[in-house]
């Protein structure tokens, strides 16, 4: 099985890898939730991350962005890869600050979280005013293009000094997207965002993911296995902490090299 | 992709600055406890004495004599307020959490918030109009009934807060033996819940124990110790009170050793709630 | 049944005992209810006399003369705006900085020491703490913090200079309107006059130890536990999804506090502060000992004073016939003025846990 997983990793080439973990671990105090993983992802992929709940994969994409370690008695160990000003950085390498790497890789969440206290506007508007950017006319361009991006704009352009909670949960969730992508990340993680979003609203935004495609890397933990079949070029299956099976989407799909995978994919089990 | 690193030197030292200065007004918020606690403990420490608890005060101007009849007339009062306070405050908190959404529970829990944020001084009024001036007197009855409107809201929130907290299936389980209602209520539920009740009794008794506002002109005082319940009733607050505010140096170190031994009853009670709510959480 | 009947009373229908049982509850409440109520009709009997005889001038007269018959309130409700005011001002940044401490910075272990500690000032007595105000504070303030505040902010500093001029500066919009209006023919100049006269007089006086600020200190101290457990529920209802919104956008940890939990929860900890300005107008026993006790309206933060609760406190045992009513009258009010604050400040908190749900 580890062969495998090295033959998938290992001959892709590093130039554009938008993002790769090297014998990445993750805990909750003694529970050893994420187990010595190692990945590649490509620039431009749809990487999608399967299994049943509890297997690890959002406490996995949630150490892709030094989220993690914002939860009490959680613990991570090994080396994530992004690539930085010329050369790859490990964000987890001695003296970087989480802080910027947040700006660098985005983050949707499963719930639909806009700020309760800020207009429509001001939540796009909210990362790049962290950043620094005070300018009203670029503030309101990039506000208008990520609103745009995340297919929201034609519903809100009427009402951007509303509150972001006025609008319903697959807008508020649009509108979470624009968020993250006002601040032009490299990569963005999504944490099941749709799960808590009816049919339509989750059509939308899996046609929009797969636009945002040709701008951001993205990466997204999904228990709706249709869902990855979809959208993602890229699928890795989780189980109980551990990656059992990483490649294009298609293959993992119709054929899987590991029995485990397979039953997954059938519905045997999760 | 946005870098302003210049912007970010700025960005992480008021990050550090500003909760530096969250760590330094929790200290500032807890700081005054220890300015007062040492005080109190060594300012009151010198007065204590075995007298101090035996002994009611002597004339101005003589040393010596203690505060008996302050301790003797708080436990009365504090007596008389429980009497009152605890089963209206009980059975008001059971009507908040069995007559649920009625229009009376509603205006119940609205005149109990309200009846909380009364300013103390302004419940001494209500007994003086209510109590003292029908008795044509001062008198422990007068102090008692206005310490119990204190502690009726207290007893009461906590109750229904706890009684919130059982699960409807407990309810269900006894009414499907075939229980009446207020026999589930008083049997099955009010003893598994005994230690949040008392822990709410208790606070209540703690609060009442220093107020001194309600009792200046209800029970006022006196200096020779209980006379009985119709009749002005010294209390330990307000003899501080009185002493304090006197320009005699006994006095003033009975004052402060009242204030000692008050506190300590007054932390030891929220010590043993503590305990409590810990066993029982 | 045809028409729904709330649960409790099918059931109050089915057992003798258990009708039994709602009914008395229903008594209860009932009286409970009619207690609060007798509260505004007991003390509103005991004031009517002064009632009666003074009406709405009884707010304004700042003359408080019982030898002569003659009541005016000014001066009490001046102290207890100002002796309040000053104690929110101090409390309210400590109190909230307290609560975000509490939940942001502290571990779990030290921030359950520190709610403890902060409990424990909660449960001191009044009195003690107008014990402590009288014989350790007082006398600080005297010798060091009084003199100190004079030469920096008394008369003749910059300070006092700054503070006339941006108070014109925030007055003369309001002043150009009355004029428009033909309300009042006050003139910049005069107003810069008052308002210099004002500042100027904020902390000039003879160093006494007690008066305003002495007492506005010893409130803050007293309401500072009650602020900072309602500012740390409030902030309790703002979920984590919002907090970790803020992070992963790339806000530090002080950006976030603003950005997710200050702005999401600022309607609840207004509300809080303003319950916290609620029990600072209504304690007594404390600001009796340290106000100095003056019926004047005060010109200067070093000046004794005497607030609504002192006041009856104060004299309440010495009164008789229109002075008892006027003392009543003074309690009626702050009665009114508690359950108004009150009912604010939940209304606020209220609101905003709805907010939060939806």
């Amino acid at each position: 099985m580890t062969e495998a997983i090295q033959k998938t990793v290992q001959p892709i080439g590093v130039a554009t890898a938008a993002l790769e973990t090297k014998r990445l671990s993750a805990w909750f105090g003694d529970l050893h939730v994420v187990k010595d993983i190692s990945l590649t992802v490509e620039k431009n992929d749809v990487f999608s991350l399967i299994g049943p709940s509890g297997c690890g994969k959002s406490t996995f994409i949630r150490c892709l962005n030094r989220l993690h370690e914002e939860t009490d008695g959680a613990r991570v160990r090994g080396e994530v890869l992004i690539p930085g000003a010329g050369k790859r950085e490990n964000i987890y390498a001695q003296g970087v600050d989480p802080v910027s790497i947040r700006r660098r890789v985005g983050m949707v969440f499963q719930k639909p979280n806009p700020f309760p206290g800020l207009s429509i506007f001001d939540n796009v508007a909210a990362g790049l005013k962290l950043a620094g950017v005070v300018r009203r006319n670029v503030l309101e361009e990039i506000v208008e293009i990520s609103l745009v991006q995340a297919a929201l704009w034609d519903e809100v352009k009427d009402k951007l000094k509303k509150p972001g909670t006025s609008l319903s949960g697959g807008q508020q969730q649009r509108l979470c997207i624009a968020r993250a992508l006002a601040v032009r990340p490299q990569v963005l993680l999504m944490d099941e965002p749709t799960s808590a979003l009816d049919p339509i609203s989750t059509a939308r935004i899996e046609e929009l993911v797969m636009k945002l495609r040709s701008d951001v890397t993205v990466l997204i933990v999904t228990h709706n296995m249709q869902q990855a079949a979809r959208i993602s070029n890229q699928t890795a299956f989780f189980l109980m902490g551990e990656l059992v099976e990483v490649g294009p989407t298609k293959s993992i799909f119709t054929k899987p090299k590991d029995s485990r995978t397979e039953q997954y994919i059938t519905g045997r089990f999760g | 992709m946005i870098e302003l690193s210049s912007r970010d030197g700025v960005r992480k030292f008021s990050n550090y600055f500003w909760l530096a200065m969250l760590c330094l007004l929790a200290f500032t918020a807890i700081a005054p406890l220890f300015f007062i606690f040492a005080y109190l403990l060594v300012r009151g420490w010198a007065g204590l004495s075995f007298a101090f608890f035996t002994e009611i005060p002597k004339p101005v101007g003589e040393v010596g004599g203690g505060m008996a009849n302050a301790i003797t007339g708080s436990l009365v009062l504090m007596g008389l307020s429980t009497v009152f306070g605890v089963p209206l405050g009980l059975a008001c908190g059971m009507a908040l959490s069995e007559l649920k959404k009625s229009a009376i529970a509603k205006m119940l829990r609205i005149s109990i918030d309200l009846l909380t944020s009364v300013p103390s001084i302004v419940i001494g009024l209500f007994a003086y109009a209510l109590v003292v001036v029908p008795m044509r007197g001062y008198s422990a009855w007068a102090g008692g009934f206005a310490l119990s409107i204190v502690m009726v809201p207290i007893v009461a929130r906590s109750t229904e807060e706890i009684l919130k907290l059982v699960p409807a299936s407990i309810h269900e389980a006894g009414l499907a033996l075939g229980l009446p209602r207020w026999k589930v209520l008083i049997r099955l539920i009010l003893p598994g819940v005994r230690a949040g009740v008392t822990t709410g009794i208790l606070l209540a008794l703690a609060r009442v124990s220093g107020e001194t506002a309600p009792l200046l002109f209800t029970a006022f005082s006196n200096s020779f110790g209980y006379r009985g319940l119709s009749a002005p009733t010294a209390s330990l607050p307000v003899q501080i009170y009185t002493y304090a505010t006197s320009h005699d140096e006994t006095w003033r170190q009975l004052a402060w050793t009242g204030a000692l031994v008050l506190v300590f009853v007054v932390f030891c009670l929220n010590l043993v709630t503590r305990i409590l709510t810990r066993r029982t959480v | 049944m045809s028409n729904p009947v709330p649960a409790h009373q099918v059931l109050a229908r089915r057992n003798l005992g258990d009708r039994i049982f709602f009914l008395a509850l229903r008594a209860v409440s009932i009286g409970t209810i009619a207690l609060f109520i007798g509260m505004l009709i007991f003390i509103g009997k005991l004031a009517w006399t002064s009632v009666e005889a003074q009406g709405f001038r009884f707010w304004v007269g700042d003359d408080w003369n019982p030898p002569m018959d003659i009541f005016g309130a000014a001066p009490f409700i001046v102290g207890t705006l100002a002796s309040s005011l000053i104690a929110v001002l101090i409390s309210a940044p400590i109190s909230v900085g307290t609560a975000l401490f509490l939940r942001e910075i502290a571990p779990r272990k030290l921030a359950n020491v520190v709610a403890f500690l902060v409990e424990l000032l909660a449960a001191i007595p009044s009195v003690v703490y107008g014990l402590w105000g009288v014989f350790v504070l007082a006398p600080i303030m005297r010798d060091t913090i009084q003199p100190f505040l004079a030469k920096w902010l008394g008369p003749d500093t910059y300070f006092a200079a700054a503070l006339g001029h941006g108070m014109t500066a925030v007055a003369y919009p309001f002043l150009l309107v009355a004029d428009t209006l033909g309300l009042t023919e006050v003139t910049l100049v005069s107003l810069s006059a008052n308002m210099m006269a004002v500042s100027q007089g904020l902390f000039d006086g003879p160093p006494l130890g007690l008066g305003l600020l002495t007492s506005g200190l010893v409130l803050s101290i007293m309401i500072t536990p009650t602020v900072t457990a309602l500012s740390r529920e409030v902030l309790l209802t703002v979920p984590d999804t919002v907090r970790e919104a803020a992070l992963g956008l790339g806000a530090t940890r002080w950006e976030m506090i603003k950005l997710a939990l200050m702005k999401t929860a600022r309607a609840g900890l207004v509300g809080s502060i303003i319950l916290g300005l609620g029990r600072a107008i209504g304690e007594t026993m404390a600001v009796t000992m340290v106000i100095g006790n003056r019926n004047e309206i005060p010109k200067s933060l070093f000046e004794p004073a005497q607030t609504m609760a002192s006041v009856i406190a104060n004299e309440y045992n010495e009164a008789d016939g229109m002075h008892l009513s006027s003392l009543a009258f003074v309690g009626l009010s702050l009665f009114a003025v508690s359950l108004i604050i009150n009912f604010l400040a939940r209304t606020l908190i209220r609101y905003l846990n709805r907010g939060s749900r939806a």
